[in-house]
């Protein structure tokens, strides 16, 4: 008994290191290229004003970043080398403003034109591209217009998916992916028997306003303790995701975690609800009986906060490979913090949406209703086989992780 | 003959499988039936529940005669019913 227990307090003492020291880990950031974006503008056209203003906001954001801006309608070798440029690039119009970092060449602008230029900015602080527009200038050689063509065809690589037909993996794969691990974590049982037991006892307590409070307070502190160890590997994975044997590390964690979630696919009998052991069931229980119990709503409050650190700081134990896999394959995509924060935010969504689909069943019907254990055992089989897949490919080809397919 | 049936509040298998026992006792209305919570019906644990639940046990005079463990359709808990009751009436 004293064994599980001492298991229980180190994976708790573990996790919360590890979420104490990424977030305190300074973000220090691989030395970045130097991204070089060129505006060709016009001094009668409102849509270049309004860029330039912005172009000029973020500049303190980027310090990589260097603005060269060239007139086009006052100044004809600006105007001849737009032309050149669009040619190259394969941009049949001769609108401006036109935006050009590295090979990509962006026309008009809009909150939309804005979201890519930051892309981009990122996406070229940790590649090297070619500089078109120098290489022009210069007279440099560079490919023919065509092969720009060919090779933002070939980044278009579609891929034809039965019944889907023809995707972008760009656009598909890390919300597929955060949607799809979020939900195979989700279905993990290591926190749920505590969550259908705490919904249970405030359904005891005839109070609905404080068992919405209570339970959605577990539910959030829940998504949190996962946002805190996402965010906090994703800064540390971030910094040190270029350093070869970490990625092989984490490599080898993703396989090892997909044998043992194959294992357990293998070695479940019949489906049915895993029995803790009693001693910490009946640790927990208590906890729970406390909380519901307790006269001062706030000290219920600041338990059940208690109780949803512990208990989330243990699963993590039992999911930890599925949320550090999902982090380490956003680090190897250089987004941008909005894109992070939203896949995180999809994974966490989806890896709570079971749970939030029970509080809220019994919080309308006043009963508690359960999900069925039967396919419990497939999300090991399919957990297992993605991070068998993601660990491989940590090894052999990371770039896809990278999800650029070239 | 006696069957009991151990479950537990926080166990969502428990709650599927305890509608498959309310129609179970509607087709064998003679049959004694008994439920104990794992963690607050003290008797439950002189059953030796291992690792899973729910569990449906067939007593006759007080000697188990069979066992069916986790979560089951409604199929499989009348063939096991059947089969057993067959046996030991």
């Amino acid at each position: 008994m004293a064994k599980s227990k001492y298991k229980g307090k180190l994976l708790k003492l573990f996790f919360g290191f590890l979420i104490v020291f990424g977030l305190l880990f300074p973000t220090t950031s691989k030395a970045l290229e130097k991204v070089k974006l060129y505006l060709f503008y016009s001094n009668s056209c409102p849509h270049c004003a309004a860029e330039k203003e912005y172009l000029n906001s973020i500049k303190s954001k980027y310090l990589n970043l260097e603005i060269e801006m060239l007139e086009v309608t006052e100044n004809p070798e600006n105007s001849d080398l737009l032309g050149q440029v669009k040619k190259v690039l394969g941009t049949e119009n001769n609108y401006v403003p036109y935006t050009v970092i590295g090979e990509i060449g962006l026309t008009g602008y809009n909150e939309n034109i804005a979201g890519q230029i930051e892309h981009f900015i990122e996406k070229y602080s940790y590649e090297e591209s070619v500089d078109v527009v120098k290489a022009i200038q210069n007279g440099e050689p560079i490919f023919e217009g065509e092969n720009v063509q060919e090779k933002k065809e070939e980044e278009k690589v579609p891929i034809t998916v039965p019944f889907l037909g023809e995707i972008n993996p760009k656009q598909v794969s890390l919300p597929l992916l955060a949607t799809l691990l979020g939900f195979i974590d989700g279905f993990n049982p290591c926190a749920m028997w505590v969550l259908l037991f705490l919904i249970s006892m405030l359904i005891g307590m005839k109070d609905r306003k404080k068992m919405w409070i209570l339970g959605l307070t577990f539910l959030i502190t829940s998504a949190l303790i996962y946002l805190l160890f996402m965010v906090s590997w994703l800064k540390i994975a971030i910094s040190i995701t270029s350093i070869m044997w970490i990625q092989k590390l984490i490599a080898v964690i993703a396989l090892v975690a997909g044998i043992w979630n194959l294992y357990s696919f293998l070695k479940a009998k019949e489906a049915g609800c895993t029995v803790v052991k009693e001693a910490k069931r009946k640790e927990t229980l208590s906890r729970i009986k406390k909380i519901t119990s307790e006269k001062k709503f706030v000290f219920a409050f600041f338990g059940v906060i208690a109780l949803a650190v512990s208990v989330n700081l243990v699963e993590l134990a039992c999911s930890a490979g599925l949320p550090l896999i999902f982090t380490q394959v956003l680090a190897l995509n250089h987004l941008t913090n909005m894109e992070y924060a939203l896949y995180i935010f999809l994974y966490i969504l989806f890896f709570l949406i079971d749970d939030l689909c029970i509080f809220f069943m019994a919080m309308i019907t006043m009963k508690v209703t359960g999900i069925s254990n039967k396919y419990a055992k497939y999300s090991h089989l399919i957990g297992g086989l993605m991070m068998l897949l993601i660990g491989i490919l940590l090894f052999l080809k990371p770039e896809w992780l990278m999800l650029e397919f070239l | 003959m006696k069957i009991i049936g151990i479950s537990a509040i926080w166990c969502s298998s428990c709650l599927i499988m305890k509608k498959v026992w309310t129609k179970a006792k509607q087709k064998y209305p003679n049959l004694e039936w008994v439920e104990y919570d794992l963690d607050f019906d003290p008797e439950a644990t002189s059953y030796q529940v291992e690792d899973k639940l729910p569990v449906l046990i067939l007593e006759q005079n007080g000697l188990e005669q069979s066992r069916l463990v986790g979560e089951k359709t409604i199929e499989e808990v009348f063939v096991w019913l059947s089969q057993n009751i067959k046996e030991n009436y």
